[in-house]
C-alpha cells in the first residue's frame, strides 16, 4: 500500500456512531453549499436576486 | 405618486436602546481601559477584590460584548425589521419588556462578577438563575423578530431583505449554542457545576465561545453591515447574489471552528485539524462579503471625505478582513504553537472587535440617531474627532499586542545551549511592561472617542427635542 493509499484508507468496520453522525452531517453540508452555489448563481436567477437590493433604499 | 401609506413605525424602544448601547460603550470601554492599566500598573487593583483585574476583565467583557453589542444588535434589529419588511413591530410592549429585562440582566451580571460569582466559563460566566433569565429574555427577542417578519404584506414583501436572515442566522444560533454550554447542575443560588467533564467540556465551551464570535459578533454585526452601508452610502449592496452566498457558507461553516482553540491539548488531534481547515476555508465568504461591503461604494469613494458616518462603516469592513485573516492564520497549528496563550491573541480579538464590530456598531448608531430624531448631529466635526480616536486607538492597541505576544511567545520558548529556559516567566511579564502601556493608551484613546459621541448624541437629542418643542408652540 503506498503513503498516499495509506493515508486516504478508513476503517470502516471501526466507526462509531458519533464518526457516521459527523461523516453524513459533513456530506450533507458540502451539498448544502452545492445547492446554494448552484440556486444563487445560475444566470437565470441574476436579475429576480439583484432586484432584491434596490428595496431597502426607499424603505422610510 | 406613491399610494402605499408607510407604518408608523414603532421607534420608542428602539430610542431607548440606542441610548443604552451608547452608554454601555461608555462603560465597558472604561473598565477595558481600567483593566489595562492594572496590567501595565498594578497598583492599580488597590486590593479590592471587587475591581481587581480578574473580576474587571470580566465585567468589561460582559459589558461590551453582550450589553453594549447586545443592545446594538437588539436595536437596530428592531429597527431594521419594521423597515425591510413595510410593517410595526409584532409586540410593542414585547420588545419593551425585552430590552428593560435585558438592561435589569446586564446589571445583574455585572455586578454578580465584580462580587466573585461566576462559571468561570470564558464568555458564560453567569451563573444559573441569571443565565435562565438572559436565555428567556432572548427567545423573546427571537419571537418577536421572527412574528414581525411573518406578520409583513407578502404582496408589497413578497421576500425578506438578507440583513434579516443574518440575524435571524444569529437568533437560532446562539439560542442553541448558549443553552447547550449552559447545561449545569446547581447546587446553590450562585453556584453550579458543568454537566460536561474534562475535554468533553472544554469542546463545548469552545463550540460556543468560538461561534459567539461567529454569530454573536460576526453575522449580527454583519445584518448591520447589510442594511446600514448601503442606506449611508444611498447606494444598493455591491452584489445581492454574493450576500445570500456569504450567508449560507457561514451558517454551513462556522459552526466547525471550536477546536482550533484547543490546538495541543487532550482533545483528539484532528478535531484540531478540522478546526483549522474550516477557519482557513472561511477566508473566502469573509472576505467575499467585506469586499461586497466595500465595492459597495465603488463609482462613490469620494464620499468618504466628507461623510464621516461612511467612513466608521467601511473602515470596519476593512478591520472584518483584516481579523478574519489573522483568525485563521493564527488557527492553523504551526502559528497556533507559538501564538496561544500569548497577548497575540488579545489582540488578534481586539482588531475585531473594536475595528470590526464597534466600528459598524458605531456608524449604525450615529445613522439611526439622526433618522430617529429626525435631526442632523449636533456636530459632525466631533463624528470626525470620534473616526480618529478610535481608529488611532485601535491600532495602537493591536500593534502593541501584536509586538508583545510575539515576544512572549519567542521568549518562552527560547533555550540555552544546555537545553534550559532562557527566560523565566517572570522576565517575560516584565519585557511586556512598556507594551502594556501601550494597549492602555490605545485603549484611552477608543474610550475618549465614546465619551464624545455620547456628549454629541446628548447634545444632538436635546437639539431635537427643543426643536420639536419649538414647533408645537408655534403650530398652538
Amino acid at each position: 500500500m503506498s503513503n498516499l493509499e495509506q493515508y486516504l484508507s478508513t476503517d470502516w468496520s471501526a466507526m462509531t456512531g458519533q464518526d457516521w453522525a459527523g461523516l453524513i452531517i459533513t456530506v450533507l453540508v458540502f451539498l448544502g453549499m452545492l445547492i446554494t452555489f448552484w440556486m444563487t448563481l445560475r444566470p437565470g436567477k441574476r436579475k429576480e436576486l439583484e432586484e432584491e437590493k434596490y428595496k431597502i433604499l426607499k424603505d422610510d | 405618486m406613491d399610494t402605499v401609506a408607510k407604518p408608523q413605525y414603532d421607534n420608542g424602544v428602539v430610542k431607548y436602546l440606542t441610548v443604552g448601547a451608547i452608554v454601555f460603550l461608555v462603560l465597558g470601554t472604561f473598565m477595558g481601559t481600567f483593566a489595562a492599566s492594572q496590567l501595565a500598573w498594578p497598583a492599580l487593583n488597590f486590593d479590592i477584590a471587587e475591581i481587581t483585574f480578574a473580576r474587571l476583565r470580566v465585567m468589561h467583557t460582559n459589558t461590551v460584548i453582550f450589553a453594549f453589542g447586545g443592545m446594538t444588535l437588539m436595536a437596530t434589529a428592531f429597527y431594521t425589521v419594521q423597515r425591510t419588511n413595510g410593517v410595526k413591530l409584532w409586540s410593542n410592549s414585547m420588545a419593551w419588556w425585552t430590552a428593560i429585562l435585558f438592561t435589569i440582566g446586564l446589571l445583574a451580571v455585572v455586578v454578580t462578577i465584580s462580587l466573585g460569582m461566576t462559571t468561570g466559563k470564558e464568555y458564560h460566566e453567569q451563573e444559573w438563575p441569571l443565565a435562565i433569565a438572559v436565555a428567556v429574555v432572548w427567545t423573546l427577542y427571537t419571537f418577536n423578530f421572527v412574528m414581525t417578519i411573518a406578520s409583513r404584506n407578502k404582496e408589497t414583501h413578497p421576500n425578506v431583505y438578507v440583513s434579516n436572515w443574518f440575524f435571524l442566522g444569529m437568533m437560532i444560533a446562539i439560542t442553541y449554542l448558549y443553552v447547550v454550554n449552559g447545561l449545569a447542575i446547581p447546587v446553590s443560588l450562585f453556584r453550579s457545576y458543568s454537566m460536561f467533564a474534562g475535554v468533553q467540556d472544554a469542546m463545548i465551551q469552545w463550540w460556543w465561545g468560538h461561534n459567539a464570535v461567529g454569530f454573536f459578533l460576526t453575522a449580527g454585526f454583519l445584518a448591520i453591515m447589510y442594511y446600514f452601508v448601503p442606506k449611508q452610502a444611498q447606494r444598493p449592496i455591491y452584489s445581492y447574489r454574493l450576500s445570500v452566498i456569504h450567508f449560507w457558507a457561514l451558517m454551513f461553516g462556522y459552526v466547525w471552528l471550536g477546536a482550533h482553540h484547543l490546538q495541543y491539548t487532550a482533545l483528539p488531534d484532528w478535531t484540531g485539524s478540522l478546526g483549522a481547515v474550516i477557519s482557513l476555508a472561511m477566508i473566502i465568504p469573509s472576505w467575499g462579503g467585506a469586499l461586497n461591503g466595500m465595492l459597495t461604494l465603488s463609482g462613490a469613494w469620494d464620499r468618504l471625505r466628507t461623510d464621516y458616518i461612511l467612513r466608521f462603516l467601511i473602515i470596519s469592513l476593512a478591520f472584518y478582513a483584516m481579523s478574519t485573516f489573522e483568525g485563521p492564520v493564527m488557527a492553523s497549528k504551526t502559528v497556533n504553537a507559538l501564538s496561544h496563550y500569548t497577548d497575540w491573541t488579545v489582540g488578534h480579538v481586539h482588531s475585531g472587535a473594536l475595528g470590526w464590530v464597534a466600528m459598524v456598531s458605531i456608524g449604525a448608531l450615529y445613522h439611526m440617531v439622526m433618522k430617529l430624531w429626525n435631526t442632523e448631529m449636533y456636530s459632525m466635526k466631533l463624528i470626525n474627532f470620534h473616526f480618529w480616536l478610535a481608529t488611532i486607538g485601535t491600532v495602537f492597541y493591536i500593534v502593541a499586542m501584536w509586538v508583545s505576544g510575539i515576544m512572549q511567545g519567542l521568549m518562552w520558548r527560547a533555550y540555552d545551549e544546555y537545553g534550559t529556559l532562557a527566560y523565566t516567566f517572570a522576565e517575560s511579564v516584565a519585557a511586556m511592561h512598556p507594551y502594556y502601556a501601550m494597549r492602555a493608551l490605545g485603549g484611552l484613546l477608543f474610550f475618549s472617542g465614546a465619551a464624545v459621541m455620547l456628549y454629541n448624541v446628548v447634545m444632538t437629542i436635546r437639539m431635537a427635542n427643543a426643536k420639536a418643542t419649538s414647533q408645537v408652540g408655534a403650530h398652538a
